[in-house]
């Protein structure tokens, strides 16, 4: 009898405890391990470091799943923090294919989730949950083709792409772009993330005598390409596309192998010498003994977005969708706002190496690309 | 043309090469316990990680010679087989082969996990063999670290064939791996020669992992590529026939390098399946012959 009125007086005290004592809580899916652990670990420390310099002015409790590489784990993350935590906002993966996976789950139980994924359909399902803190290809490879033609005066392009859905998106967007300004590629070439060898690919579009190489491969590749197209006397420039500007892409090659090179980003945090961004750099290196990349400030911003929204009087999940589906911000890397779909992030950079060390220069600034900040002015 | 066709024939030996010794090590081991040892490919990937470790503790102006590190990454992938032996294979040597594959592939992803967490995820290059630079030979350039490279696997390879058909030492591996109970019957620790293999077939994966490490990187998670380049290799060079898998892996590194140069490198890669299919369909027994009476 004793145990039971115990256990009853428990639960009248479980009740009536104030909802209001409770953090907002928000949730970060990300892959941790797998062949994208770098980009989901800048994930993670961005929207980390968001949250716990956040914390001295609206405390928000979190929590980190490892998503892995498997549509199976981000859904399972994603009912396991649902159930455990009840999260305002989850910030989700940068894999698209676990985040079409989760995103019917977070539209039926009414969860923001903000990525920093690139892939194209995430943002046209009509999802109203769905916030993407990164450009995607309708922005960076309109700025990556008017780099290439305006500021290289590029007659021969040629492409090496990735046969993933990532390499396929961004292959179609350059070829278009690059076809409507009568400066069509003159060779193509896809190759598998997994190939060991690129001379192959290289020697095919050497032999079409392009004037620029461009590339549009992931981070293995990209410098493998490099490497073997330096060994192959291919001395022509490289524009690279987002994969190059990562410092763990890079630290694999010479600083002597990277003359020429240049790639097209979201922004390039350890280039940047605004005082806000470098204040960032040298917080994140604090904190995480890395180097920032553009991963790790777009997924910082979304985070900081987000805790803006908590700020504004945000206290549910519906309060921090209408904000991030209504306001403006402006953040470290460039000022977001939806384009009624999700997609915040509407400029992009180009950044280029001299051949002297592994830290690029911004060398052009794309902002609003399409337009979409200008029709709120 | 003519030194860009010279250059991919050298690509494609140089990557053949290193394939080859971790076709050799996978057909060793195939051939020793009857069944495939899937953390075979995470032993190359150690090999390079191994290499990338070793390294640093040398001089500043030494670590572009991985040449140095060489007898170290031997030994301590010898002595990654040799726990792979114990652990992962003594213990269940008397179950049947799917226990085998179970348990390899266990010790894989822990190898894997294990890269991970000292390494970490991204993309490292391991040493150069013998520092940068090339040489010009007739108008055409070669690469040192190629021709190092291939200068390596065949000795290593060489060396293999002296040990095996030159020595007692080898001869008493290849009458254990043809029939351990009556190699036990006259006397030859089966046992030991066992473990041997393991520590033999993972020092040359981990010989592979130093060689590719420079020019193609390391990543935690290659080991699958690596088991899938094996596997091919000894398909077409026959199942257990441990001359077959090296042509095998020869003709593969040929093949994704000189193939995809001439028609591209997607259908090269069909065409690559394509040939493997059509080996198993007109010679099931591989180019030439099959060792093994079944398939693991």
């Amino acid at each position: 009898m004793r145990v039971l009125l115990t256990l009853i007086a428990a639960a009248v005290v479980a009740v009536s405890s104030p909802v209001s004592a409770k953090e907002p809580h928000v949730s970060i899916l990300v892959p941790i391990t797998g062949f994208l652990a770098i980009e989901g670990t800048a994930q993670r420390n961005g929207a980390v470091l968001a949250l716990e310099e956040a914390a001295s002015v609206v405390p928000l409790s979190q929590s980190v799943l490892d998503t892995a590489t498997s549509p199976e784990k981000a859904v399972t993350a994603l009912r396991r923090t649902l159930s455990r935590d009840d999260p305002i906002a989850v910030v989700g993966s940068i894999f698209g294919t676990q985040m079409l996976a989760m995103l019917p789950i977070a539209q039926r139980e009414g969860v923001p989730i903000a990525t920093i994924s690139g892939t194209a359909k995430l943002t046209e399902l009509g999802n109203p949950w769905i916030f993407r803190f990164f450009p995607g290809d309708s922005v960076v490879k309109v700025a990556h083709a008017d780099y290439v033609l305006g500021e290289l005066g590029a007659k021969r392009p040629a492409l090496i792409y990735q046969t993933t859905a990532y390499g396929q998106s961004g292959r179609e967007h350059l070829a278009r772009i690059l076809a409507e300004r009568g400066v069509p590629l003159v060779a193509e070439e896809a190759v598998e993330p997994a190939a060991k060898d690129m001379t192959g690919a290289l020697a095919r579009v050497r032999a079409a005598e392009p004037d620029v190489l461009l590339l549009h491969l992931h981070s293995r590749p990209t410098a493998l390409a490099i490497r073997q197209s330096r060994a192959l006397g291919m001395e022509l420039p490289v524009v690279a596309g987002s994969a190059m500007h990562q410092p763990t892409t890079a630290a694999l090659l010479e600083p002597e192998e990277l003359e020429g090179v240049c790639a097209e980003t979201a922004s390039s945090p350890i280039s940047d010498n605004r005082a806000a961004v470098r204040a960032f750099t040298a917080a994140y290196r604090k904190r995480f003994d890395q180097e920032p990349d553009a991963f790790a400030l777009a997924q910082y911003d979304g985070t900081r977005m987000i805790v803006e929204a908590v700020l504004a009087g945000a206290s549910s999940p519906e309060g921090v969708r209408d904000f991030l589906s209504s306001q403006r911000f402006d953040g470290l890397a460039m000022a977001y706002r939806t384009d009624g779909t999700g997609n915040m992030a509407h400029d992009a950079v180009i950044v280029c190496y001299d051949g002297k060390s592994r830290i690029p220069a911004i060398v052009a600034r794309y902002s609003d690309v399409n337009g979409v900040l200008a029709k709120y002015e | 043309m003519t030194d860009i066709a010279a250059q991919l024939v050298l690509n494609g030996i140089s990557l053949g090469a290193s394939y080859a010794l971790v076709a050799l090590g996978f057909v060793l081991i195939l051939n020793a316990v009857g069944a495939v040892n899937f953390a075979h490919g995470d032993a190359v990937m150690a090999g390079g990680y191994i290499a990338i470790a070793t390294v640093a503790f040398l001089p500043e102006w030494g670590r572009g010679f991985g040449l140095a590190v060489l007898p170290l990454v031997l030994l301590a992938a010898a002595m990654l087989g040799l726990i792979l032996a114990w652990v992962g294979y003594f213990p269940i040597r008397r179950r049947p082969p799917v226990a085998v594959f179970v348990s390899t592939i266990a010790i894989g992803v822990i190898l894997q996990s294990g890269a991970d967490v000292l390494f970490g995820a991204a993309p490292r290059a391991g040493p150069s063999l013998v520092g940068g630079g090339n040489l010009s030979l007739g108008g055409i350039r070669l690469d040192h670290q190629q021709i190092a490279v291939i200068a390596v696997a065949s000795l290593a390879c060489a060396g293999v064939w002296a040990l095996l058909s030159r020595t007692r030492v080898g001869r008493q591996l290849r009458a254990v791996a043809q029939d351990p109970d009556m190699a036990e019957a006259i006397g030859i620790r089966a046992t030991i020669a066992i473990a041997a293999t393991f520590a033999l077939a993972a020092a040359l994966a981990g010989l592979a992992g130093l060689l590719l490490s420079e020019r193609y990187f390391v990543t935690p998670v290659d080991g699958a590529t690596f088991m899938l380049k094996a596997y091919i290799a000894a398909t077409i060079g026959g199942w257990g026939r441990i001359w077959g898998a090296v042509v095998g892996a020869l003709l593969l590194g040929l093949f994704e390098v000189v193939v995809a140069a001439l028609v591209s490198p997607m259908i090269a890669e069909a065409a690559l399946y394509l040939a493997v299919l059509l080996v198993l369909l007109m010679r099931p027994t591989g180019l030439f012959g099959e060792a093994l009476g079944t398939r693991s």
